[in-house]
């Protein structure tokens, strides 16, 4: 496609239900996605090697994958899909930079599709550096798709659905789950979602997901989180605690539990940094989250012809992912011209309902799944908080007590965020640590300027970029 | 020797061996380096460059720069996205490169 009319980041079921859409009503479609193969993190492909014997064991969403798959493929003359692509930045006249293999490369985009997924919130407690702890996502990935357990005894510590797939998935594959720790109140779920019997295909997986657990005969521990873990040159020993309902240790004995893999699944943070360098406006919203970009119902961000879908959007799940991949892209087809305006009403009618549903069950859900300030209070001042500069909690509080309450400037002053994560790990972090020790609600403190690179790049790969690109104003 | 890897209903590919710090070590086609280390219990993938710490695979997906290895000679290499090949040498990595460099 030498010039595509409409542009998808990431091939997860909202880029690829946007594509869908679009490509269905004649729409030059590209997709770029950094994967070798398209599907995100939830319908992801093995790799060339690897080949399946038996679907089953794979669970619900490998073949809801393959439908998804299958519907791309059916508009592939419409459609072009770019793998291995790394979106680097984005520059003012609607110039975006890319890197696939060692070339740097450009784009200009009209209409554009962020749907960048999300990524394992980041927990620091006492111990949470040390190989052997996971996140829960990041476990996923060896099992699902790598086909290796993260460990011979495995504890799952968390909150809400993510970890009971994982945690499910470790025991289909005959793993060793201790336990797990469930930091929320489980039997207030059962308790809320009744009266949401209409959404049984959304709750179904869960409810099995719960039963999966129970008949392996590991035990799921209400209210309880890790609190420490111990270890050598692994994982070894991890402590817990029963939690009370501000996630906070209740006074007694901790318990120790001996494993040499920890995963950790205390919800999902939204990657924006894609819409924050286009500029979009951004809102702090804890229960899905964090920061995400403000939408229209259409899922146009506040700059004109930029749509985000799914969980970069606000983490709600492939459901709502592919919903409002649809909206967007009858909204961004209809703006091409390609769509008539009484047609376009039609069409997003049914997915507007049936999102309008879900969304009603999951604001429930997100109410109980939202990380409680007990979470933020386990790390102590030695434990490190920036994983990649080595910053603790307590250089961090240092700074604010010396009167720094800016979040940049504790970055320019630590290097916390400086490091190759970018401040994907320690700004959530640090985040809250500010807002807690000045007394302001986490949106207050804001968050750390967003520039080019999204992801660290070999020199080599920017100096084969072709011609210049306009730095936006501001950086 | 340690094999954390699931065969029930997927086959992994073919058979071969990488190096780890002079070590032969199995890994599957279509594996990461990340993966074929995880499966041969092998946890620790560099030292951190301030406190000396051990650090191993955190989130994955490429994000977190944990699981940086020395992978063909090339440091800073993020193991769980790289695919494990025949004869590759994976080193430990200890600070930001190989061997530890005061500064």
């Amino acid at each position: 496609l030498k010039e595509p009319q409409l542009i998808v980041i990431g091939s997860g079921p909202g880029g690829m239900a946007a594509a869908i859409e679009a490509a269905r009503v004649g729409v030059k479609t590209l997709i770029l996605d950094e994967n070798p193969k398209p599907g995100g993190r939830i319908y992801w492909q093995f790799n060339e090697g690897f080949k399946i014997k038996d679907e089953k064991v794979l669970g619900p969403d490998y073949p809801r994958g393959i439908e998804l798959l299958n519907e791309v493929e059916k508009h592939s003359a419409n459609i072009e899909y770019l793998d291995n692509a790394v979106v680097l930045g984005f520059f003012d006249n609607r110039v975006f930079i890319y890197q696939r293999g060692d070339e740097g490369l450009t784009l200009r985009y009209d209409k554009l599709v962020v749907a960048t997924g999300a990524y394992d919130r980041p927990v620091a407690f006492p111990g949470w550096t040390l190989p052997g702890v996971f996140t829960a996502g990041g476990a996923q990935t060896l099992v699902k798709m790598q086909r290796v357990l993260p460990g011979k005894k495995v504890l799952f510590a968390g909150t809400g659905p993510l970890q009971l797939v994982v945690a499910n998935q470790v025991i289909a594959a005959g793993g060793d789950v201790v336990a797990v720790l469930e930091a929320g109140d489980i039997e207030q779920w059962f308790k809320l979602v009744k009266g949401f019997w209409r959404n049984w295909d959304y709750l179904k997986d869960g409810w099995n997901y719960l039963k999966g657990i129970r008949k392996a005969g590991v035990e799921l521990m209400r209210k309880h989180l890790i609190v420490e873990v111990r270890g050598d040159d692994c994982v070894e020993e991890a402590l817990i605690a029963e939690v009370d309902d501000e996630w906070r240790p209740k006074k007694g004995a901790l318990r120790s539990l001996k494993v040499d893999a920890v995963c950790i699944g205390y919800g999902l943070i939204p990657s924006v940094e894609i819409t924050r360098q286009i500029g979009c406006k951004q809102n702090y919203e804890p229960k899905v989250g964090g920061w995400i970009p403000v939408r229209g119902k259409n899922m146009e961000t506040s700059v004109p012809g930029v749509y985000a879908v799914g969980d970069g959007a606000g983490v709600a799940g492939s459901a709502v992912a592919n919903l409002e991949g649809r909206i967007a892209g009858i909204a961004a087809a209809s703006s091409l011209g390609s769509i008539g305006a009484k047609e376009v009403e039609k069409r997003l009618k049914p997915f507007r309902d049936k999102l309008e549903r879900i969304t009603r069950l999951r604001e429930v859900l997100d109410e109980i799944s939202m990380p409680r300030p007990g979470l933020y209070e386990l790390a102590t001042d030695s434990t490190v908080i920036c994983r990649c500069e080595e910053i603790t909690l307590g250089e961090i509080k240092q700074i604010v007590r010396d009167g720094v309450e800016d979040i940049n400037e504790i970055k320019r002053l630590t290097r916390m965020g400086m490091g190759r994560c970018q401040g994907r790990m320690c700004a959530p972090l640090v985040q809250e640590v500010i807002a807690r020790m000045i007394g302001i609600p986490p949106a207050e403190v804001g968050y750390l300027n967003q520039r080019p690179p999204v992801k660290p790049v070999p020199l080599a790969v920017l100096a084969s970029l072709p011609g210049e690109v306009e730095m936006r104003h501001g950086w | 020797m340690e094999n954390l890897r699931v065969f029930k209903g997927v086959d992994h590919g073919k058979q071969f061996e990488i190096e780890v710090d002079g070590e032969r070590v199995v890994a599957f086609e279509g594996e990461s380096v990340a993966a074929a280390l995880v499966a041969s219990g092998k946890r620790v993938f560099n030292h951190s460059p301030k406190r000396k710490e051990k650090r191993s695979m955190y989130c994955g997906i490429g994000l977190c720069y944990g699981c940086l290895m020395v992978i063909d000679g090339v440091p800073n290499t993020r193991s769980c996205q790289t695919l494990a090949k025949p004869g590759m040498r994976v080193e430990i990595q200890h600070g930001l490169q190989k061997e530890e460099v005061e500064n």
